[in-house]
């Protein structure tokens, strides 16, 4: 989902670039002061957890595959806020450090994958937590990364590179990640309920938790 | 106290370690499938393919090095990676948690 240079109309990239900016100012701001000594070394597993994880393409054979993205994830882990920022960081590294994702969209690859996932992801978590924490986190990871794929697709789509064939990159994109998803749904599920069993302490406290209490 | 002295962030850091050491064979793996995401399907459908271009390669480009082949540099890419931003969003963490 990694959109390279020279695919967005530098219009589409600004708007997105000053988007970002914006999200993850309030992300920081929200974040400051909030964060203990304990779970900051949370934040540092799960940046590089997704990191690795980003570098495993699923083989798929038939010409349509992906890879785990996990804005979703890191939503759950660690709240949208610092999910956000998290997601950014691994982002902005790939695009630096190994040309993965252009420069100049790098505004939009963060406003897709750390914004959109991670806040659309967190925002289908907690609607479902109440009901079944782990169902909620697969739907999360599912729903967050077709939003992102979405979101990307509409700023393609209204880029001249596309010939500004809107219906068309959303089909492909939309319906593409609806059916990868699944996959991303169950390794965000899988690896939070190892998580939750392991040390239910790290996590932010769910809203099943806190209905209970 | 040091993140070390955590047994969940060994085990965590044990964890990322298996997953860069199979890098390599995913990488294989993904070119031998002719791995490509809908975004590069949708780029070939709408003709938009040519219009990628790389106005940074970045200092490992597409997770290798160059000189290096194919497995090594996808290894010592996930390596430098996953320590990079490690330290990146522990800084990160540090900054936030004053």
């Amino acid at each position: 989902m990694h959109i390279p240079d020279g695919f967005l109309d530098l219009t589409v990239a600004a708007v997105c670039a000053l988007a970002s900016i914006a999200a993850l100012a309030y992300a920081a701001r929200r974040v400051d002061g909030e964060l203990s000594d304990a779970r900051a070394p949370l934040l540092g597993l799960v940046a590089v957890g997704i990191f690795a994880a980003q570098m495993l393409d699923w083989p798929i054979p038939g010409g349509t595959s992906a890879h785990f993205v996990g804005g979703a994830f890191a939503a759950i882990l660690l709240g949208p806020h610092l999910g956000a920022l998290c997601v950014a960081t691994v982002v902005t590294v790939q695009a630096l450090v190994f040309g993965d994702g252009g420069i100049v969209v790098l505004g939009a690859n963060v406003f897709n994958m750390a914004i959109v996932e991670v806040y659309v992801g967190y925002a289908v978590y907690r609607a479902l937590a109440g009901h079944n924490e782990v169902a909620a986190a697969f739907a999360a990871g599912w729903l967050g990364i077709t939003a992102g794929a979405l979101s990307a697709a509409v700023q393609l789509g209204l880029s001249s590179a596309f010939a500004y064939e809107l219906g068309t990159v959303v089909l492909i994109m939309g319906v593409g990640h609806l059916v990868l998803g699944l996959i991303e749904g169950a390794i965000t599920a899988v690896v939070y309920r190892a998580v939750v069993d392991a040390r239910p302490d790290v996590l932010p406290a769910s809203p099943l938790r806190e209905v209970r209490a | 106290m040091s993140p070390l002295d955590h047994p969940w962030f060994r085990t965590g850091l044990a964890i990322l370690l298996v997953m860069v050491l199979l890098a390599p064979a995913f990488a294989w793996a993904a070119g031998q499938v002719g791995y490509a995401e809908p975004l590069e399907n949708a780029a070939e459908t709408t003709g938009a393919t040519d219009a990628a271009e790389t106005l940074n390669p970045g200092l490992m480009p597409d997770y290798g090095v160059p000189g290096l082949g194919a497995a090594p540099g996808t290894l010592v890419s996930a390596l430098v990676g996953t320590a990079l931003t490690l330290v990146l969003a522990m800084g990160m963490g540090r900054v936030l948690a004053d």
